[in-house]
């Protein structure tokens, strides 16, 4: 439940949220990214996607070069054998 | 376009941006939130966009008519009006197909071939939904609880707003809205808690919902006479906490994003698997349609103002209509009607002398709860079956066990746990944590964020269950 009477908040700007809430998106899409790659790869059938989509395959080079996916893919991959559904 | 996927998270990052630009120009920016709310209607149809600019202008009419400030006659008649077209448009898309079937079914059984067809019409996503917020309008300014708004895009907006457009809570108008008067102040809303709601809406559905869905759920309502008695028990549990976390997540989210964009909304879940009795879990469990249908159906029918007889009749009812607004099916049907049953009786033990006497010792509160809760679960086995012939064969694998292995995953049990946990957390424990998340610098909280989104995203598995209440 929200709250109307919240007391005053170190963060009460709503763009300095915002930068807290886009960084918490663009570290996920770089920890897992091939999420966002087949997600514009799937609606780039007439091309009109491919920038975008240069940049999250760029994205997913850097994340893939510094390990970074791996882990994420390591992790999902080792839940998934611990409860047995994958 | 659902709440977890990227989608969405593409379009509420733009909505956020658009939302707070033009904040101190009102106006426009109710606009702006309307397109954007109509944009996240049409990417299911966009032909049944129509249906939402006819329920708007229903309103608006009916709205401006019956507004007591202006004294028209026949202002009644023209509520009753304005509330059979709603409900009209309702029948029409969601439950003429079925009483035509009980019709030639009828027919057939005293020998009749009536000359009746099937009108297969695809069901308008949220349809349930926006017809209650379109009656929850012109019933309030009918009442004079709000003054009839001369703002066509306040009403298609409140009507629309995406945050609940698709699976509620029912955000009654005179909650909604007086919040488009003027431009909201982030400061109002706390940022950490509503981004706890949302992470923790994430991993109920991402994670215990998906799970038990997938895993466990799917396959024993799709074919129960297929599994052993103690999947078909394990899976009534299993079914419980999944509806749970489902659609408590999907409610989470929408009230997480609606704050984040500055409008408040209900409470529509307050750890309903602790209810002492039906009563109590109807207090618990969908807030906000218990409310809306003890304010428009059961109070109206007459509450409980005339006498234990009718009280009982005005609950089965409410129950029924509960029941048949979840879908045209008998299913619905018998579990709107196995609450009603239970409210009537829940109803006469609490005014009963044995209740006065031995009804607040521990003992009993805790048979109580066990009652209210099992009844809740077997109760769960009709709203979730396909059919009635479904409820049969489960019945009868919990009876005969079907012969079958064991298959339940070994993950369900914890996940039934979890799912229980947070039927016991502190009810404060959110907004604490929230509090103190608030309280940090914006680094601390990303981190924060991050690492829990992380884990969400780490624990999903690759297939996905579609909300349970997207069908209502």
């Amino acid at each position: 439940m929200t709250s109307i009477s919240a007391p005053p908040t170190r963060v009460a700007n709503p763009w300095v949220r915002a930068c807290v809430l886009f960084a918490i998106l663009i570290a996920g899409a770089f920890a897992f990214p091939g999420g966002m790659t087949d997600w514009l790869d799937e609606r780039n059938a007439s091309g009109w996607l491919s920038a975008p989509l240069a940049v999250a395959r760029a994205v997913d080079d850097v994340s893939s070069a510094l390990r970074v996916k791996q882990v994420g893919q390591g992790l999902r991959k080792a839940f998934g054998d611990w409860v047995g559904a994958q | 376009m659902l709440f977890p996927t990227i989608e969405f998270a593409l379009f509420f990052s733009l909505s956020y941006v658009l939302v707070w630009a033009l904040n101190s120009r009102n106006g426009l920016k109710k606009v702006v939130l309307l397109l954007l709310s109509l944009a996240f209607y049409a990417s299911w149809n966009w032909r049944f966009l129509l249906l939402l600019f006819a329920s708007a202008a229903i309103s608006y009419l009916v709205g401006l008519y019956v507004d007591p400030a202006f004294a028209r006659p026949w202002r009644r008649t023209a509520l009753l009006i304005g509330v059979a077209l709603d409900l009209g448009i309702l029948a029409y898309f969601k439950y003429l197909d079925f009483f035509i079937a009980q019709l030639m079914t009828l027919g057939h059984a005293v020998g009749v071939e009536l000359p009746l067809g099937f009108i297969n019409v695809t069901l308008p996503v949220a349809i349930s939904f926006l017809t209650f917020h379109a009656i929850s309008y012109i019933v309030d300014v009918y009442r004079g609880r709000l003054s009839a708004s001369r703002s066509p895009v306040d009403i298609l907006l409140y009507i629309s707003f995406f945050p609940h457009l698709v699976a509620g809570p029912i955000v009654r108008a005179h909650e909604f809205l007086p919040q488009l008067a003027s431009p909201r102040r982030a400061a109002d809303f706390s940022f950490g808690e509503n981004v706890l709601l949302i992470l923790g809406g994430l991993f109920k559905k991402m994670v215990i919902a998906n799970y038990l869905a997938v895993g466990l759920v799917d396959p024993v309502f799709t074919d129960p006479s297929q599994f052993s008695r103690v999947d078909l028990i394990v899976a009534i549990y299993a079914y419980a906490i999944q509806i749970y976390a489902d659609f408590s997540a999907y409610t989470d989210i929408a009230i997480g994003v609606a704050a984040l964009l500055g409008y408040k909304f209900p409470q529509n879940f307050n750890q309903p698997y602790r209810a002492l009795g039906i009563g109590d879990f109807w207090r618990r469990w969908h807030i906000t349609l218990s409310n809306w249908l003890r304010d428009y159906l059961y109070i109206p029918l007459g509450g409980n103002r005339h006498g234990s007889l009718m009280t009982a009749r005005n609950l089965l009812l409410t129950m029924l209509l509960g029941g048949l607004w979840h879908g045209a099916n008998w299913t619905f049907l018998i579990w709107g009607a196995m609450h009603g049953v239970a409210l009537i009786i829940d109803r006469a033990w609490r005014g009963g002398a044995l209740y006065a006497r031995i009804g607040e010792t521990a003992l009993v509160k805790a048979l109580y709860w066990f009652i209210t809760f099992h009844f809740v679960c077997f109760a769960w086995l009709f709203f979730r079956s396909s059919s009635l012939d479904g409820v049969s064969a489960y019945v009868s694998g919990l009876i005969s066990d079907n012969g079958a292995a064991i298959i339940t995953p070994s993950y369900a049990p914890v996940l039934i746990a979890l799912g229980a946990l947070t039927q016991i957390l502190p009810h404060d424990a959110r907004a604490r944590f929230g509090a103190r998340l608030d309280a940090r610098a914006p680094a601390v909280q990303g981190a924060f964020g991050f690492t829990a989104f992380y884990a969400v995203l780490a624990m999903a598995p690759s297939a996905a269950a579609p909300f349970i209440y997207f069908q209502f």
